[in-house]
C-alpha cells in the first residue's frame, strides 16, 4: 500500500491498483495524470477526484445522469483510443464507463456541473480521459442546484 | 466583431504571422486550415471553456455547498 496526505482527506493508503490515469490530464491540468476515485457513502452520489502529485487538487465530481438523467454523449477517435475502446462509444448509460461532471461554485455561489466535458473513466482500465465533444447539447455550466425559494435556506 | 465573407479555397491574414484559410464549407460546417507559429496556441473554444472551468473547480467546493448539492440531489 502506498500512502499520500491529502489536503481534504488527510492520509490516505491505496494500493496501485487504485490509481486511474489520466494520459492527457485534464485541460488546465495537463500535468496531473494519476488521480484516486474517493467515494464515501455520507457523500453519495458525489465523488472526489484526488490528485496524486497535489495534495491541494481535488476535483468534486457527480455522475452526469444525476444531473440529466438521459445524458449521454459519442467519445471522439483520440478520447476512444486514450481509453482502449473504440471510436463512437457512447458514454454516460452506464455499463464499463463511468461518465462524472466537475462541479464547480460559479462567481454568485451556486454550484454547476460542467456536462460539456465529462470525466470518463473506464473502470475496469483504471483510465480516463475528460471528454469534450465537437457537438453536445449540454453546458459547461449546468445549474446543480434548483433555484432557492424564499425560506428553504 | 469584424464579419468577413470568405469562400472554399480563400483565406485571411491575422497580422503578419497567422493565416486562416477556409479550407471546405458545407451546410452547417465549415472547415479551417491555420498557419501559425508556435508560440500562439490554437485551440478550440470549449477547450479552453473547459479550462477555465477546471480551474474553477479546482478552487474547491465549500461544505456549506457539498451539503446544499446532496440535499438537491437526494430529494430528487
Amino acid at each position: 500500500m502506498a500512502e499520500f496526505e491529502s489536503k481534504y482527506f488527510g492520509k490516505i493508503s491505496y494500493g496501485p491498483e487504485a490509481v486511474i490515469e489520466f494520459p492527457a490530464g485534464l485541460p488546465g491540468f495537463e500535468q496531473e495524470r494519476r488521480f484516486l476515485l474517493i467515494q464515501q457513502p455520507v457523500n453519495r452520489p458525489l465523488a472526489f477526484l484526488q490528485s496524486l502529485n497535489r495534495p491541494e487538487l481535488c476535483f468534486v465530481t457527480i455522475p452526469v445522469r444525476v444531473a440529466a438523467p438521459d445524458y449521454s454523449i459519442r467519445l471522439s477517435a483520440e478520447e476512444a483510443r486514450l481509453l482502449g475502446i473504440e471510436e463512437g462509444t457512447e458514454a454516460g448509460a452506464g455499463g464499463e464507463l463511468l461518465c462524472l461532471g466537475i462541479v464547480a461554485v460559479e462567481e454568485d455561489g451556486s454550484a454547476t456541473v460542467n456536462l460539456r466535458a465529462p470525466l470518463v473513466i473506464h473502470w475496469a482500465r483504471r483510465l480516463g480521459v475528460q471528454a469534450i465533444p465537437e457537438e453536445c447539447g449540454y453546458s459547461h455550466r449546468h445549474p446543480l442546484e434548483a433555484p432557492q425559494e424564499a425560506g428553504c435556506l | 466583431m469584424l464579419v468577413i465573407r470568405r469562400r472554399a479555397g480563400e483565406s485571411l491574414w491575422i497580422g503578419d504571422s497567422v493565416e486562416v484559410e477556409i479550407i471546405e464549407a458545407g451546410p452547417g460546417k465549415v472547415k479551417l486550415g491555420i498557419r501559425a507559429p508556435r508560440e500562439i496556441p490554437v485551440v478550440r473554444s470549449e477547450i479552453r471553456a473547459t479550462r477555465e472551468q477546471n480551474q474553477r473547480a479546482a478552487g474547491g467546493v465549500e461544505a456549506g455547498v457539498l451539503k446544499r448539492i446532496l440535499a438537491g440531489v437526494r430529494r430528487d
